[in-house]
């Protein structure tokens, strides 16, 4: 199969004005996953594994590295509970999520969320 | 589906294009490690998309290279990659076998001091399990531990 290719610098509209396509590349989410406690990725692009760390600690290994750790990770939890994305074990190609209940302390939570933005490498 | 030639594409593009055309492939393997002698073990599971990358072929860097880029990322000036080209125009590896595919994967996700001596000292400190030999709840997790009567032995069987 062959891969087509667009080359372009610019997106214009044809009454909304123009967008450097760099904003496209750049802004784009780089990976995500979606997944419960068990770990098992329901939706994701661009992760290798998650690892189940111990209650509420969960990791997602990237197939295609960021540039550095200096990346953006967002985080969502279901249940109203409480979740971050931890910046201590962060690597190039590893993101963390922790959640945790109402009282901050660490505690299993299901659809677990995670998207990373930045450069990849 | 044949895998075009990747080579010299990068690997974004090839997740990509694995996404569109590949169907993901959920593995029943799990791999349990113990990284710390004060943690509780940990459990690696394979991402579905990822699993179906390896079994495709020509599609996923040899691992080595993410060793390469670990070794640059631990160097106490590193600020960002250079050497991300490795990863793009290295020449992908050709399709494994689901066992052979996590074999890569604890070579690219586990600590390397686990999967290096994974069997030295008093108990293995990993085991690659189906998923039906874990609990069935999570009650206690933060204290489970590989045990201690497993033997390479009846690792083996």
């Amino acid at each position: 199969m062959a891969l087509g290719k667009i080359k372009a610098d610019t997106l214009e509209h044809s009454t909304a004005g123009s967008l450097d396509t760099q904003y496209v590349v750049k802004g784009s989410a780089k990976a995500w996953a979606k997944f419960d406690t068990d770990a098992v990725i329901d939706e994701g692009f661009n992760s290798s594994s998650v690892t189940d760390n111990g209650t509420g600690d969960f990791s997602l290994s990237l197939t295609s590295s960021m540039s550095s750790s200096l990346y953006i990770a967002l985080t969502t939890c279901g249940n109203a509970k409480h979740c971050q994305s931890s910046e201590g074990s962060r690597t190039s190609s590893l993101g963390k999520i922790l959640t945790f209940d109402n009282s901050h302390n660490a505690n299993d939570v299901n659809d677990l969320n995670i998207t990373f933005n930045g450069d990849l490498a | 589906m044949q895998t075009p030639e990747f080579q010299g594409t990068h690997l974004f593009d090839r997740l990509c294009w694995a996404k569109e055309n590949l169907d993901g492939v959920q593995s029943d393997y799990r791999v349990v490690y113990e990284d710390s002698i004060d943690e509780c073990a940990k459990i690696l599971v394979p991402d579905p998309n990822w699993m179906a990358c390896a079994l495709q072929g020509g599609i996923l860097p040899p691992v080595q290279v993410y060793w390469e880029l670990a070794k640059d990322e631990a160097k106490p000036d590193f600020v960002k990659h250079t050497r991300g080209h490795l990863l793009h125009n290295t020449k992908p590896v050709e399709a494994m076998t689901e066992e052979q595919a996590i074999e890569y994967l604890i070579m690219k996700d586990c600590p390397q001091h686990v999967w290096r001596n994974w069997n030295e000292g008093n108990k293995p400190k990993m085991v690659i399990c189906r998923k039906e030999q874990l609990p069935s709840t999570r009650e206690w997790r933060n204290a489970w531990k590989i045990t201690e009567e497993l033997s390479v032995t009846e690792l083996a069987a």
